[in-house]
């Protein structure tokens, strides 16, 4: 029923039994930025967490969404304020990203001040104009904002969140709230291990009583890039090689039988203007994505390099079994049967990683079982074997089939004791945005405004009061 | 203090006193109000067929924006075991939070979890704290084998 409503109307506040705010959610990730009004089922702003650095007169230009990535214009060049170690590393651009998702979608009649948001380029003619009505000008002085964060963002990086939302935005009240726990709130569970398989990292977090365990989270490479990676290993070692071509480089292209050479003619820039390799690399990573949904799957019963029960290796069965057809872009197309397994067993099989020299194998303990292994090492044994019967587990990698058959069978055979269980949101959607809608939910409570931080303790104590606050 | 900032009403805390003191009370059964705004008593009971207190949990139904699913509830049991070798009868206060991982809809499943401190913190002498989330989790022999851990 939220469907009918349009993108810059906040929703019905007598709709969920609220007072009278709509709250703006904004659960930023390495790859994607998903921002809405809390009270709705989904995010309406799902964003690239990339953006497009194109040069200009006066100096490199910024440009978001998801046109402007995917755009090839001369020279463009891609960036992500956030590290492949899911640590923000570039502030102003993550702020000007962030604002983009909301108020690009959601409060587009309020933009920021024009001078301060970077969305434009600087002029002192502006400037002089401008000058004595910055504070009214702030994008977000109207909505309440809750933001989730990492479970291993530090005690600067939440006060700088706070600080951006209230010295930036303008926001009359703020929370900051882990992302692993709103994923285990949200399947109904204060207590959980929740495992968020994302693009850069999974998290590893232990919730005990709606409470995150510091000392058991962590954060795992293992994810859903490092898949693309392996990918890109066997298709540029498979004989004949596997091409990858993305669509922008392709102008038309006949159709082949399988494994034949594609027959494509290709686009071409002028000397000096193509896309940098950046740009290159996230169209392939679009390709990759799609291969991700279609082909790619985890290997179970047992482990892709053990041996079956007629005496062969797993790997032989995988050769001879359930292969999938996938088409590149430029036309090249082929049955995938190993190589569909191949490039998520190392997730679980260290041995079972490919590598070159830019891509080095993960070492044994950074494989999932061996991460989660570590995690309930260093919590409370007596909670244990409770948090192992109340696994969560989320992520847009994670909807690889198969990943939870597995991921259990691991942990079963790592913990022969205690009983393993495993939850996982039943639609794509939840299982996506898990933390974003544990977001949209609490933001919408009526009784959620006892918890906010005003602007005016904000004011008073600083930007301290995030961390005494929102435990 | 709840992560939702939702309340527990008065009578939640009266009837858990009666229950601790009077011994009366077999269970009670806790619910949020159908605004979503405080925790409520929904039943207390003197019936002590766990059969039938397990049934009511799990019938239980929440709604939300006109739909209906799986209720999550919380409830206290005043627990009662055999201890081994006849040494003789023990009763514990046993806090359960249900939330079925099957048929809820998940406004109800986050507002029950991130509420459940509230009520927890308000209750004082609970003996053992069970999360229940599949129906074999609220079966007598279960919930029997996690209160009397350590104790047996």
């Amino acid at each position: 029923m939220t469907a009918t409503l349009s993108n810059t109307t906040a929703p019905n506040t007598a709709d969920y039994g609220g007072d009278e705010i709509s709250a703006l959610v904004l659960d930023p990730g390495y790859s994607v930025t998903r921002a809405g009004f809390a009270g709705e089922d989904v995010p309406k702003s799902v964003i690239p967490s990339f953006y497009g650095i194109v040069p200009s007169l006066n100096g490199p230009k910024h440009l978001y969404g998801e046109n402007a990535v995917h755009t090839p214009l001369p020279n463009i060049e891609i960036g992500n304020p956030v590290s492949q170690n899911g640590v923000v590393e570039d502030w102003d651009t993550a702020t000007q990203l962030w604002e983009y998702a909301i108020t690009s979608r959601l409060t587009n009649t309020k933009p920021s001040n024009p001078l301060t948001n970077g969305l434009n380029d600087k002029t002192d003619d502006l400037k002089q104009e401008m000058d004595g009505v910055e504070t009214q000008e702030r994008p977000l002085d109207e909505n309440p904002l809750l933001m989730s964060e990492t479970g291993w963002n530090t005690g600067k990086g939440r006060e700088k969140l706070i600080e951006i939302a209230m010295e930036n935005w303008g926001s009359p009240a703020f929370w900051l709230a882990r992302s692993g726990v709103l994923s285990a709130f949200s399947a109904g569970k204060a207590s959980a291990l929740v495992i968020d398989v994302g693009a850069a990292s999974t998290s590893i977090t232990p919730v005990h009583d709606g409470l995150m365990l510091k000392k058991g989270t962590l954060r795992c490479p293992l994810a859903g890039n490092y898949i693309s990676d392996q990918l890109r290993l066997i298709f540029s070692t498979a004989q004949p090689s596997v091409p990858l071509t993305p669509h922008y480089l392709i102008n038309s292209k006949t159709p082949v039988d399988a494994g034949a050479p594609a027959q494509a003619s290709y686009r071409t820039f002028p000397i000096g203007t193509e896309p940098n390799p950046s740009f290159r690399a996230l169209q392939e990573e679009r390709i990759l994505t799609e291969f991700k949904e279609s082909v790619v799957a985890v290997w179970s019963p047992g482990r892709l390099g053990g041996h079956n029960q007629h005496g062969g290796t797993n790997l032989d069965s995988a050769r001879t079994q359930n292969a999938r057809p996938f088409e590149m872009p430029d036309g090249y197309n082929q049955f995938f049967g190993v190589e569909r397994y191949r490039a998520t067993e190392s997730l679980f099989d260290v041995k079972m990683a490919l590598s070159d020299a830019s891509h080095h194998a993960p070492t044994p303990n950074q494989t999932l079982p061996q991460m989660i292994a570590q995690s309930l090492s260093q919590i409370d044994v007596d909670i244990r074997p409770h948090l192992l019967s109340n696994v969560v587990v989320v992520g847009g990698s994670s909807l690889i089939y198969g990943f939870n058959e597995r991921l259990k069978q691991e942990l079963e055979a790592m913990y022969p004791g205690p009983r393993v269980r495993i939850f996982s949101p039943g639609s794509v959607v939840e299982r996506k945005f898990s933390s974003w809608i544990g977001g949209s939910i609490l933001a919408s409570l009526g009784t959620f405004h006892q918890m906010w931080i005003s602007k005016k303790e904000y004011d008073e104590h600083g930007p301290g009061i995030v961390e005494k606050r929102c435990k | 203090m709840s992560k939702s900032g939702v309340a527990v009403t008065p009578d939640c805390v009266t009837k858990f006193n009666e229950l601790k003191l009077g011994k009366s009370i077999k269970y009670i059964i806790y619910k949020l109000s159908d605004d979503y705004k405080e925790i409520v008593v929904e039943e207390s009971s003197t019936d002590p067929e766990w059969e039938n207190f397990q049934k009511k949990i799990v019938d239980a139904k929440s709604s939300y924006k006109g739909k209906e699913g799986k209720g999550p509830r919380y409830a206290v049991y005043d627990f009662q075991y055999e201890l081994d070798g006849g040494e003789g009868t023990r009763n514990k206060i046993v806090f359960i939070s249900w939330s079925p991982d099957e048929g809820t809809l998940v406004f109800p499943r986050m507002t029950y979890a991130s509420s459940k401190e509230a009520l927890k913190n308000s209750l004082n002498g609970i003996g053992a704290e069970v999360q229940a989330n599949n129906e074999d989790e609220i079966e007598y022999s279960t919930i029997l084998s996690s209160v009397s851990k350590g104790k047996r």
